[in-house]
C-alpha cells in the first residue's frame, strides 16, 4: 500500500530543491470522493495531494498542455514539470517519448505503484452503494477496499469495483519513474483480454448489431478525443482539415480541405469517426480507460483499442508503452510478418 | 476554377471498339471544370498531339487529360505536347482507358461508364496538380563496380576506357571470379584463362581503375549521381609492392587448409597466393587459418621473408569513396552440397560439382589436366553426368532453370572424351536448351563425334558399391530402367546468388526476386538498370546466365553508368514528399518508414532531403496527422478520384 | 427480372507491380467484370487506412488493395509497412462486422496479368451474393 505520506514527502523534496517548477497530482475535490488533478507549486500546497483507489485520471495529458503552454511563453522556466503516475499512464509517458512529442528532461517522474490493487469505476460503486453516497475510500488489503458513507463503512470486494482495465491490466506499477512509490508487485491476470474476446467471439451479424446500436448513439462530442493523451495532433482529421490555415494560406487552398467524414452524428459518419480513432491510436493505446470513461453515451470504446491492441501482439507481438526506443508499430515490420489474409 | 481539357482517343478501334469515345467526350463536357473535350482516332499521332496543343492555346487551358492507353507508354508524349504549348509538364494527366478498361471489358455500356469514371478521377487529380521543374543535382563522374568477376572486370574496363574513374571492389584475394576457375569454354572451347587473363592485367595496369581486392563494400548512402560508399579493406598482412612472389613463405606455413580455388580439391597453406595469375600478385595471409597473429603464434612466414613484405601489424582499413553510380556484379554460387545429399555429393568423393570437374580437367588444375578421380587417382572409364540438379524443382529446391548447365554439360562430356578416349560419358538430362550461336551444334557434336549418351530421365538413387558408384535412373524415351556402374559422377547443380549478395542488396536498397537474384527494373525494357536509380546489374548477380551474355550485360551497365556520368547535372522527378510544418509534431515515424533516408528531423519537425526522396508515398500514409504528402499525388487527389469512382 | 446487383469496387493499384499487371492483363486481351475503377497510387506503401474508410463510406461495395510480392516492392519496402497496416484495418473492419469478403489486398506482379484477373473476377463473384455495402456507406 502506498503510504500518501511518502508521496507528499517525495514532492515537498522536489519542490524545495528547485528540482520541478510543478507537480501535477491529485487532489481532494469539494464533491467528495472523486479528485481532481492538482497543480501543485509550492512545498506548502503538498499537503493537499491524495492517493486513493478513485484516483483514476491520466494526469499525463496535462503534459500536452503545458508543452503547448511553455512554447507560447517568451522565456519559459526549463525546469521539468513534477507528474504522479500510475503503472498505466506511466505507459502513455513512454509512448509520448517514444513520439518525441515530450522530452525525458522536461518531465520529473513520480512513479505510483498499483501494486497488487487498481483504481475504481465510478459507474461501478455507484451502483454497488445502490445510492448511498460515497465520501472516502480507501485501499485495504489487495482484495478489498474500504468505502466510507453518511451510514458508516463498507468493505468491498476490490473485484467488484475496480475498473475494467485494472482487471485486464499489464503494469500495475510504473515503467518508467524517477522516484517509485509502492511495490513493484503484479496482480496476476490470466488474460488481458478477456472481455474482448466475448465480443469477437460473437457471430458477424451480432457484431455489427452491437456497434451499430452502440456507435449510433454517439453525439460526436468528442470527450474521447479531448481525453486521449495520445490524441495531441494540433488538427484533427476527423475535423476535415487538411493543413492549418496561416498567413500565406491561400483562399483555394483554404477550399481544399479534405472531408473525410461528415460532422453530423449519424450512424456512418460516427463509425468513420470511431474507426479512424482507433486505427489512429494502433500501436499507442496504453489502455487507460479514459477515452470510455468520459463518454456521456457509455459506447464501449475500449473495445476498439482494445482489438487494436490484441491483434498488434498476435500477429507482431507488440505492445505499446515499454520502450521508448521501439519503433512505432506502424512504421517498423517484419519480414515475417503474417499475411495469409493476403491473395 | 481552373480550366480543364479532355481529349479522348480511340486508339483505331482498340479503345473506340469497347468504349463510346464520342458519348464519354460528350459526358466529360459536362463535367465541373472541364472547358474542352473531344475524341480523335490516334491522339498521340502528330495531328492528334496538334489538337492537344491548339485547345491548350485556343482555350487558355490549365491543364489536360489524356484518355487513352497506359501511362507508360505515352504520358511523356503528351506531358512534351503540354509543355510545347506552354503549360507545365504536370498540367497534362492520363486517364488509362485501354489496357484497363476498353482491352478487358466487352459490353459497351459498363466500359463507357467505367471510362468516364477513369478520365473523371483523372481530372480531378490533374485540378489539383502543382506546376513543377525537375530537381536538379551534380554528378560525382566516377563509378563503383562491386565485384571482380568477369563481369565487373567488363563493366571497369568499358567505364575507364570511356574515361571514367572506377573503383573496383573484389572481396577475395584475386578478381577473375569463377570464369578464372574454368578449363575451357563453351562453344569454341577457348581455354578460359588464356581469355581471361589479358584482361585481368588490362584492370591492374589500367591508369583510370582503382582496383581495391580483399575488400568489402559496408555502407552506401547518397543518390544517384552522388554515392558515398564506405568499402572495408581487410589486412592481407602481406605488402604488395614489396612480395617478389618467391613462395618461400607459403613453404614453411604450417597451415594446411581446404583450397577454395580447387573446390577443396587440393589444401592451401594459411599464407597463399590463389593461383599463379592472381591480380593483384601477391600473396594474402588468410588469419582464419593462422594460428595466430596476436600474440604471434608462429611468426615463420615473416622469418622467411627476404624483402620484409609481411607486416603483422596491418589494419582492416575503412577507404570512402564518392561516386556517381554503382554496378553491381557479385555473381553466382553453386547450390550448396548441404541441399543435395541424395546424390551422395559431399558424401562419396568421386562425386563431384561442376566446378571441381572443371578444375580436373584444367591444365592448371591439381591432376595438371589429367582426369582421375580424386578418390584413388585412377582414370573414370564411365562418368555419368545428370543435368538439373537442384534446378527446375520447384517443390523441393530452385524453381528456375540454371540456363549454363545444358552446355556445361556437354562441354564436359566433351572434354572427358578427348582426355579418356576409351571411357563412356552418360549424360542424364530431362531436355536440352542450347539457344544461342553456336550452341546446338556444340552438343550435337559431343553425340555425334564424341559418342555421349543422352538419357532423358531423372536419376533415382546414387550409392557406392565396391569401389563404384552405381547410379539407377530410368530413360523416359525407351521405358527401361538405367544401372550404371560409374567410375564419376559429375552434377550439374543449380546457380544460386553469391552468398553476401543478399546482405549487399540491403546495404545497397536494390530489390531481390524471390530466387535472391537481384531484381531489374524492367524484365524487357530495363534489364540491367535496378529499381534505385543510378545502380546497375550485371552478370549472375541478376540471374543464371553465360559468359557471353554476362559480358554483354556488363558493356550495357557500363554504357547506362555513363549516360549518368556524362552528364552535368542530373535531374530528379519533382513529386516528392512535402511537410506541412504547422501540422508536424516532429513523432519521426515518417523518418522511421522512408525507405531512402531521405527524410530526417531538424528542430523537432521533418525535412524533406528532395533529392533523396523518390516519392513513394510510405510517409504520408504512416503519419497520423497528415502532415506529409507526395506532391500531385496527396491524400485530397486521392480522396476526390474516390469520390469520382464512386459516381461523384 | 430485377437486374443483377453489380458490385462497385475501388482498386488501388501500386504503380511498378499492380497496375503493371493490370495493363499486362489487358495487353494481354484478359477478360474480367468491369466492377472495378483502378486508382493508381506509387507505392501500397501509400494506401491509407483514410482512402480505405472514404471509399467504402462514399459506396464502395468493395475495396482492394493491391502491391508488389515481399521483396520486389520498387519501393524496396512500402508493401511490408502496407502488410502490417492493412491487417490492422482489415481486422478491425472485421470486428466491427463488415463483411470480410468487402477487403482485400494482393500481391500482383507486373507479370502477373492472369493473377489480377482471377482477384477481380472473384472479388466479384463474391460481392454479388452479399450486396449493397450499406454499413459505412454515408447515410445522410
Amino acid at each position: 500500500m502506498v503510504n500518501l505520506e511518502d508521496l507528499k514527502k517525495e514532492a515537498k523534496t522536489v519542490l524545495e530543491e528547485g528540482k520541478v517548477k510543478y507537480i501535477i497530482g491529485y487532489e481532494k475535490s469539494a464533491n467528495g470522493l472523486m479528485p481532481v488533478p492538482g497543480f501543485i507549486k509550492s512545498p506548502e500546497e503538498v499537503e493537499k495531494l491524495i492517493w486513493t483507489p478513485a484516483c483514476v485520471y491520466n494526469l499525463t495529458k496535462f503534459l500536452v498542455d503545458e508543452k503547448r503552454r511553455k512554447s507560447r511563453e517568451k522565456k519559459p522556466d526549463e525546469r521539468p514539470v513534477g507528474l504522479v503516475v500510475k503503472g498505466c499512464d506511466s505507459r502513455a509517458l513512454v509512448v509520448l517519448l517514444q513520439e518525441k512529442f515530450i522530452n525525458r528532461d522536461d518531465v520529473f517522474i513520480i512513479g505510483v505503484s498499483c501494486e497488487e490493487t487498481g483504481v475504481i469505476d465510478e459507474k461501478k460503486l455507484i451502483k454497488k452503494l445502490k445510492g448511498k453516497k460515497a465520501e472516502k475510500i480507501e485501499f485495504d488489503e489487495k482484495d478489498n477496499f474500504i468505502v466510507t458513507t453518511q451510514e458508516g463503512k463498507v468493505k468491498i470486494a476490490a473485484s467488484e469495483v475496480l475498473a475494467e482495465r485494472c482487471l485486464e491490466c499489464k503494469a500495475n506499477s510504473p515503467v518508467i519513474y524517477d522516484v517509485l512509490l509502492g511495490e513493484k508487485a503484479k496482480r496476476s491476470v490470466d488474460n488481458p483480454f478477456q472481455s474482448l474476446e466475448k465480443i469477437e467471439s460473437l457471430p458477424e451479424r451480432e457484431r455489427w448489431k452491437f456497434w451499430k446500436e452502440q456507435l449510433s448513439k454517439c453525439i460526436r462530442c468528442y470527450a474521447c478525443r479531448s481525453v486521449c493523451p495520445m490524441c495531441y495532433c494540433d488538427e484533427c482529421v476527423a475535423d476535415t482539415i487538411n493543413f492549418a490555415v496561416t498567413a500565406d494560406t491561400t483562399a483555394e487552398e483554404k477550399a481544399q480541405k479534405i472531408k473525410w467524414l461528415e460532422k453530423s452524428p449519424v450512424k456512418s459518419e460516427n463509425f468513420v469517426y470511431h474507426l479512424v480513432r482507433a486505427i489512429h491510436l494502433a500501436g499507442r493505446c496504453i489502455d487507460c480507460g479514459e477515452c470510455e470513461r468520459v463518454c456521456p453515451l457509455d459506447i464501449p470504446i475500449r473495445f476498439l483499442n482494445k482489438k487494436l491492441e490484441k491483434d498488434a501482439k498476435e500477429l507482431f507481438d507488440y505492445e505499446a508503452g515499454f520502450d521508448p526506443e521501439q519503433p512505432s508499430l506502424v512504421s517498423s515490420f517484419k519480414d515475417e510478418d503474417p499475411e495469409d489474409f493476403i491473395r | 476554377m481552373k480550366r480543364t481539357g479532355v481529349f479522348i482517343c480511340h486508339c483505331g478501334i482498340n479503345i473506340a471498339g469497347t468504349v463510346d469515345v464520342k458519348k464519354a467526350a460528350k459526358e466529360l463536357a459536362k463535367h465541373k471544370g472541364v472547358v474542352h473535350s473531344e475524341e480523335y482516332v490516334y491522339m498521340c499521332s502528330d495531328p492528334g498531339q496538334n489538337l492537344i496543343i491548339d485547345a491548350i492555346k485556343e482555350k487558355k487551358l490549365d491543364n489536360v487529360v489524356i484518355a487513352c492507353c497506359s501511362p507508360t507508354l505515352h504520358e511523356t508524349t503528351f506531358r512534351n505536347a503540354a509543355k510545347s504549348a506552354g503549360i507545365n509538364t504536370f498540367q497534362c494527366e492520363i486517364a488509362n482507358i485501354r489496357e484497363q478498361c476498353s482491352w478487358v471489358h466487352k459490353d459497351m455500356n459498363k466500359a463507357t461508364d467505367k471510362a468516364i469514371k477513369i478520365t473523371k478521377s483523372a481530372v480531378e487529380r490533374v485540378r489539383r496538380n502543382e506546376s513543377l521543374e525537375p530537381i536538379s543535382v551534380p554528378v560525382t563522374r566516377r563509378a563503383l563496380v562491386i565485384g571482380g568477376g568477369i563481369a565487373g572486370i567488363q563493366s571497369a574496363l568499358d567505364l575507364a576506357n570511356s574515361g571514367f574513374e572506377v573503383v573496383l571492389v573484389e572481396r577475395s584475394p584475386s578478381i577473375g571470379g569463377h570464369m578464372i576457375q574454368l578449363s575451357e569454354t563453351f562453344p569454341t572451347l577457348d581455354c578460359s584463362q588464356c581469355i581471361l587473363t589479358p584482361k585481368m592485367v588490362e584492370v591492374s595496369k589500367h591508369p583510370k581503375i582503382k582496383l581495391m581486392t580483399y575488400s568489402e563494400v559496408q555502407e552506401v548512402s547518397g543518390y544517384v549521381g552522388n554515392f558515398k560508399v564506405k568499402i572495408l579493406k581487410k589486412p592481407t598482412y602481406v605488402d604488395p609492392d614489396k612480395c617478389t612472389l618467391c613462395d618461400e613463405c607459403s613453404k614453411v606455413c604450417p597451415v594446411l587448409v581446404s583450397n577454395e580455388f580447387d573446390l577443396g580439391l587440393t589444401g592451401r597453406r594459411a599464407i597463399y597466393i590463389p593461383f599463379p595469375q592472381a591480380i593483384p600478385a601477391t600473396y594474402t595471409l588468410d588469419i582464419k587459418g593462422c594460428p595466430g597473429l596476436l600474440p604471434i603464434a608462429c611468426g615463420k612466414c615473416a622469418d622467411v621473408c627476404e624483402p620484409e613484405a609481411i607486416d603483422y601489424d596491418m589494419k582492416p582499413e575503412i577507404v570512402e569513396e564518392e561516386v556517381g553510380a554503382i554496378i553491381v556484379t557479385t555473381g553466382y554460387d553453386l547450390y550448396d552440397k548441404e541441399n543435395m545429399a541424395e546424390y551422395g555429393y559431399g558424401k562419396y568423393a568421386d562425386v563431384l560439382d561442376g566446378l571441381q570437374f572443371e578444375r580436373l580437367c584444367s591444365a592448371s588444375g591439381p591432376t595438371m589436366g589429367k582426369i582421375l578421380r580424386p578418390s584413388d587417382h585412377k582414370e573414370p572409364k564411365e562418368v555419368v553426368f545428370i543435368q538439373c540438379v537442384g534446378s527446375r524443382d520447384p517443390e523441393l529446391h530452385c524453381a528456375y532453370c540454371s540456363k549454363i548447365c545444358c552446355m556445361y554439360t556437354a562441354k564436359h562430356a566433351m572434354l572427358y572424351k578427348h582426355h579418356v578416349h576409351d571411357g563412356q560419358a552418360y549424360i542424364f538430362y530431362i531436355d536440352i536448351r542450347s539457344g544461342g550461336k553456336g550452341y546446338e551444334e556444340f552438343v550435337q557434336r559431343a553425340v555425334e563425334e564424341d559418342g555421349v549418351l543422352y538419357l532423358r530421365g531423372k536419376v533415382s538413387k546414387i550409392f557406392e558399391d565396391k569401389g563404384k558408384i552405381k547410379v539407377w535412373g530410368v530413360d523416359t524415351l525407351s521405358g527401361k530402367d538405367i544401372e550404371i556402374d560409374a567410375d564419376m559422377v559429375v552434377l550439374a547443380t543449380a546457380m544460386r546468388p553469391s552468398k553476401g549478395a543478399e546482405e549487399l542488396a540491403k546495404k545497397l536498397k536494390i530489390a531481390m526476386d524471390k530466387d535472391g537474384f537481384l531484381s531489374e527494373a524492367h524484365p524487357k525494357l530495363r534489364p540491367v538498370e535496378s529499381v534505385t536509380s543510378g545502380m546497375f546489374l550485371a552478370g549472375a548477380a541478376q540471374a543464371p546466365k553465360d559468359i557471353p551474355e554476362a559480358v554483354a550485360q556488363a558493356s550495357g551497365a557500363a554504357a547506362k553508368a555513363i549516360a549518368i556520368l556524362s552528364q552535368d547535372r542530373l535531374y530528379h522527378a519533382p513529386t516528392v514528399a512535402k511537410v506541412n510544418l504547422n501540422l508536424c509534431t516532429g513523432c519521426g515515424m515518417c523518418v522511421e518508414v522512408c525507405p531512402y533516408e531521405a527524410l530526417s528531423l531538424k528542430d523537432g519537425k521533418v525535412e524533406v532531403n528532395e533529392v533523396l526522396c523518390e516519392g513513394c508515398g510510405t510517409c504520408s500514409a504512416t503519419c497520423l496527422r497528415a502532415a506529409i504528402q507526395v506532391k500531385n499525388l496527396t491524400p485530397l487527389q486521392v480522396h476526390e478520384m474516390i469520390s469520382i469512382s464512386l459516381g461523384g | 427480372m430485377a437486374e443483377e446487383f453489380e458490385p462497385k469496387i475501388v482498386a488501388f493499384l501500386c504503380k511498378w507491380c499492380s497496375s503493371a499487371g493490370s495493363d499486362l492483363a489487358g495487353v494481354s486481351r484478359m477478360e474480367y467484370p468491369p466492377n472495378v475503377v483502378p486508382i493508381q497510387v506509387m507505392c501500397s506503401g501509400s494506401v491509407s487506412p483514410l482512402y480505405v474508410l472514404s471509399a467504402f463510406n462514399k459506396g464502395a461495395d468493395g475495396v482492394l488493395v493491391s502491391g508488389c510480392h515481399p521483396g520486389d516492392c520498387h519501393y524496396i519496402k512500402g508493401n511490408f509497412y502496407a502488410r502490417r497496416r492493412i491487417a490492422l484495418v482489415k481486422r478491425l473492419l472485421d470486428f466491427i462486422g463488415l463483411e470480410p469478403q468487402r477487403f482485400q489486398m494482393s500481391w500482383v506482379s507486373a507479370a502477373e496479368g492472369t493473377k489480377y484477373t482471377q482477384i477481380i473476377k472473384d472479388f466479384v463473384q463474391e460481392l454479388k451474393p452479399l450486396g449493397p455495402q450499406t454499413k459505412l456507406r454515408r447515410d445522410l
